[in-house]
């Protein structure tokens, strides 16, 4: 009896009208930020498409210009609508089924699948017409903004569809609860991240370049594929970016943001404070402007900085350092920048150590070598594990610093690194002809290499077992 | 090992933590840290464990000035309120971790680890990480830590304050029987005095950074040489108020408002020079006595509130604008209003100079 009471008294309300009210939020969030950006889709004009790099490039692929009027290829939403008005209508289907169905859940998939067939039709038809004529951009708009909408919904409603189906099995149920406490999340992954993938993948099986465009797009295969493969400097480009990465995350944006960490968290507060505002100089320095330094720093006496240093000791005639030793100019340009990072996410987590465990440390008979090897360390390694993945990841696809500094000379490709490839294919050939297509394909690689690095590091740094089994169960 | 602070002081600033700190601790002894938040005890402790450097003075163990010495050098064990382990650590990890610094050669690692955890009952968790522990538990590991590189001193830092009443209580007698069974000296920080009043051979009573009183748990209770001290000490409180001292032959007598009672001639003869001093007297020493009418021999005020403790009943007298705690018998019938009288044992009062604040019957 007095354990029932306990029980009634702690359980948590089930999520009930507070889903709707979640997912409003989300919904409404998601409206906010994809209605401006479908209408920059749509409207979107050349000169702004050139000005993109590669992946937004790939992302809005769709457009095609001609003489300056505005044109939309609704294909690859048209790719998304009857997969939408096919979930909605299977799903109507189930629970349709006896023992399963709650009428309104039938209505529900019903309204989304009609819904989604409008928005097909709708977006078809304006299609259809802008090949004729080039004024009927708003409708397009529209049409496929509900289209959009309508996926939205649909996924809204299978969640809730399911869930409601599954209220006999408490696993799949808990299942389905964590989808719904992230369903904000998830959309703007899904939104910002898988659906551009998958464009950027879509077109990197087509011809799409500034040779073809006012021609309708004809779909290749994986030739561009073959084609990157098969480029006599691949082995080169991969080489490179593996040693850009590595040796800049290794030096730089782990290793000496963390011995910047430890030694501005040893120091006087105010001090400290300092050092970390100084690191963070070539972060906000305008990246052009930042190069400049750099080259000013490295130039031929009697102007490079360096040289005038070295001069001082009799070293007289030395050249332009960057060209001469480029490698170490790129790692030293980009690592300057990286390490303020790491340096104030691992500050606030040493920071973040309570003073007794320091102080525990110290009592037991730990120095400062030991301290920081048993206590500090350990204690950074979420921290480290977040810097790594994310720095990683943003240095496989960073090449601003490397396009200015060496636009991946001196000579053939010698400090051309994936991203940079990837760009200049896309946008920024001679002759302007823009392969947008091999660019996407070169884009897509990456992004996979980048899915399968961060899968491989949360196996590596056995994520899992950092996190702490939940004090509070889930009821 | 002897421990022996002289003039200690720490300042950060115009902040003083700690204010010409002077005492010795004898070898094995228990020494308990006691003072309202804020006084310098941490600080003082801290110093003692070599974390913080003194302003000034000096700290020796067994005549040796240890100021400049590190504290991995110092061979200490600390126990922490908040237990301070290592979470990444499991039980056996945090347990051995001061002899893993010292290099002890892995068997006896185990061995004495096994031990230790043994001692403090808690060999079935070794393998735990502390978040799967629960408080209790957690102290004993932070206990054991301490322990096992068999200190030559102990410095515990409230280290009972995070746990429920009852598993305090059951604490408090382990960590005294521990410390008396191996005979480790002890420095124990606590603002609980009861916790002081048991378990410490002496306890050093702390206000605003300095020492006011050092002296065994006894004789701070029944020789209070401060008003602070007298107030601090005991619970519940001393009450303390202000009197009028008159003189009648060989008769002392007490007068404020309302109020009127005898001092015995040994005690009142202390203060023969004061007109006003400074009474104390605790709730224990005064005795309820229903009013019988006409009786002038003691005073007469009024309940103004009963709360009953279990044990006993402490109840508010209020005498106009004075109130004093009263320790009653629960069987004695009170309700709110009820005039009563009481009865002062006179052997008990003690005497403060109001200007000072100190004692007039203890130097
Ligand atoms: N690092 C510091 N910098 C400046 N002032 C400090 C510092 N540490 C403590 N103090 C001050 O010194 C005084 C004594 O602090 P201490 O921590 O010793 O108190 P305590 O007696 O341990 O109190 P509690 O019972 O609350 O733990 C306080 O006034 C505190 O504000
Ligand atoms: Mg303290």
């Amino acid at each position: 009896m007095v354990t029932n009471q306990t029980e009634t008294a702690i359980q948590v309300p089930r999520a009930g009208r507070g889903r709707w009210l979640l997912l409003a939020a989300g919904l409404l969030l998601l409206g906010c930020i994809v209605l401006p950006w479908l209408r920059f889709v749509i409207i979107a004009d050349q000169r702004v498409a050139l000005s993109l790099t590669g992946q937004q490039a790939a992302t809005i692929g769709a457009i095609e210009t001609t003489d300056g009027g505005l044109l939309y290829r609704s294909s690859f939403w048209l790719f998304f609508a009857p997969l939408a008005g096919a979930v909605g209508l299977a799903l109507g289907a189930i629970n349709l089924l006896p023992g399963r169905s709650a009428p309104w859940h039938g209505l529900f998939a019903v309204l989304i699948s009609v819904t989604a067939s409008v928005a097909v039709w709708g977006a078809f038809a304006a299609s259809q017409e802008i090949a004729q004529k080039q004024k009927v951009a708003v409708e397009a708009q529209l049409g496929l903004s509900v289209a959009f909408m309508a996926l939205l919904l649909l996924l809204v409603g299978g969640l809730i569809l399911l869930r409601e189906a599954s209220g006999q099995k408490p696993a799949f149920r808990a299942a389905l609860d964590a989808l719904n406490f992230m369903a904000p999340g998830s959309l703007l992954v899904i939104v910002f991240f898988f659906l551009p993938a998958i464009i950027l993948f879509i077109l990197s099986l087509t011809d799409l370049s500034s040779a073809n465009f006012s021609e309708p797009w004809t779909y290749v295969g994986f030739d561009n594929y073959k084609r990157m493969f098969s480029d006599r400097f691949f082995p080169k480009i991969l080489r490179n970016t593996f040693q850009y990465v590595i040796l800049t995350l290794l030096f730089f944006n782990v290793g000496l943001a963390l011995l910047l960490a430890l030694l501005t968290a040893h120091v006087s507060r105010r001090v400290g404070f300092f050092f970390r505002l100084l690191w963070l100089l070539p972060r906000i320095t305008p990246s052009v402007v930042y190069i400049v330094m750099w080259q000013r720093i490295a130039q031929q006496p009697p102007y490079g900085i360096l040289n005038q240093i070295l001069g001082l000791f009799g070293v007289e005639n030395q050249p332009y350092w960057i060209p001469e030793s480029p490698w170490v100019f790129v790692v030293l340009v980009n690592g300057f920048v990286g390490a303020s990072f790491g340096m104030i996410i691992f500050t606030s987590a040493i920071e973040a150590i309570p003073a007794d465990l320091i102080i525990a440390a110290k009592v037991d008979g730990a120095g400062n070598l030991a301290l920081i090897r048993d206590i500090t360390l350990p204690l950074l390694r979420w921290p480290l594990l977040f810097v790594v993945t994310y720095q990683t990841l943003s240095l496989l696809v960073s090449f601003e610093y490397i396009l200015l500094l060496t636009n991946g000379g001196p000579g053939l490709f010698t400090t051309e690194v994936w991203a940079l490839t990837a760009y200049k294919r896309a946008l920024q050939t001679y002759f302007g002809s823009n392969q947008w297509a091999y660019g996407a394909a070169w884009g897509f690689v990456l992004v996979l290499i980048g899915a399968i690095l961060s899968v491989t590091y949360l196996r590596v740094f056995r994520f899992n077992d950092l996190v702490q089994e939940p004090k509070i169960d889930v009821l | 090992m002897r421990v022996e602070l002289n003039d200690l002081t720490k300042r950060w600033g115009n902040v003083t933590g700690a204010d010409n700190i002077s005492l010795d601790i004898q070898s094995g002894e228990f020494v308990a840290f006691l003072g309202p938040s804020g006084c310098g005890k941490t600080t003082t402790l801290l110093m003692v464990a070599g974390i913080y450097k003194p302003t000034a003075g000096e700290i020796r163990f067994d005549d040796r000035v240890v100021n400049q010495v590190p504290p991995k050098d110092r061979n200490i064990g600390m126990v922490f309120q908040s237990y301070a382990l290592y979470p990444h650590m499991s039980v056996r990890q945090n347990i051995g971790y001061p002899l893993k610094l010292k290099k002890s050669p892995a068997a006896e690692m185990e061995q004495r680890v096994q031990r230790v955890a043994d001692m403090m009952g808690i060999g079935h968790l070794l393998d735990r990480r502390p978040a799967q522990l629960s408080g209790g538990q957690q102290q004993r590991v932070a206990l054991g830590r301490a322990l096992v590189k068999e200190p030559s001193l102990l410095l515990f830092d409230e280290p009972l304050s995070n746990l429920d009443a009852r598993l305090r209580l059951t604490m408090r007698s382990e960590i005294k029987r521990l410390q008396l069974d191996l005979g480790i000296t002890s420095i124990y920080v606590t603002h609980d005095q009861v916790e002081a009043m048991t378990m410490a051979d002496r306890i050093a009573v702390m206000q605003e950074g300095k020492l006011q009183a050092y002296a065994p748990p006894n004789e701070l209770y029944e020789r209070p040489r401060t008003t602070f001290i007298a107030g601090f000490v005991g619970n519940p409180p001393m009450n303390l108020f202000d009197v009028q001292l008159m003189r009648e032959g060989d008769r002392y007598l007490a007068k404020r408002q309302g109020l009127e009672f005898e001092l015995p001639p040994e005690r009142g003869s202390r203060a023969a020079a004061k007109a006003e001093v400074t009474v104390g007297i605790r709730p224990e020493d005064i005795t309820l006595l229903p009013d019988a009418a006409g009786s002038n021999e003691g005073s007469q005020g009024e309940v103004f509130v009963v709360e009953p403790l279990g044990r006993d009943n402490l109840v508010d007298v209020r005498f106009d604008d004075l109130h004093l705690f009263v320790l009653a018998d629960p069987r004695q019938t009170l309700k709110i209003g009820d005039p009563v009288r009481l009865q002062f044992d006179g052997d008990k009062v003690q005497l403060f100079d109001p200007e000072t604040e100190y004692s007039l019957l203890w130097t």
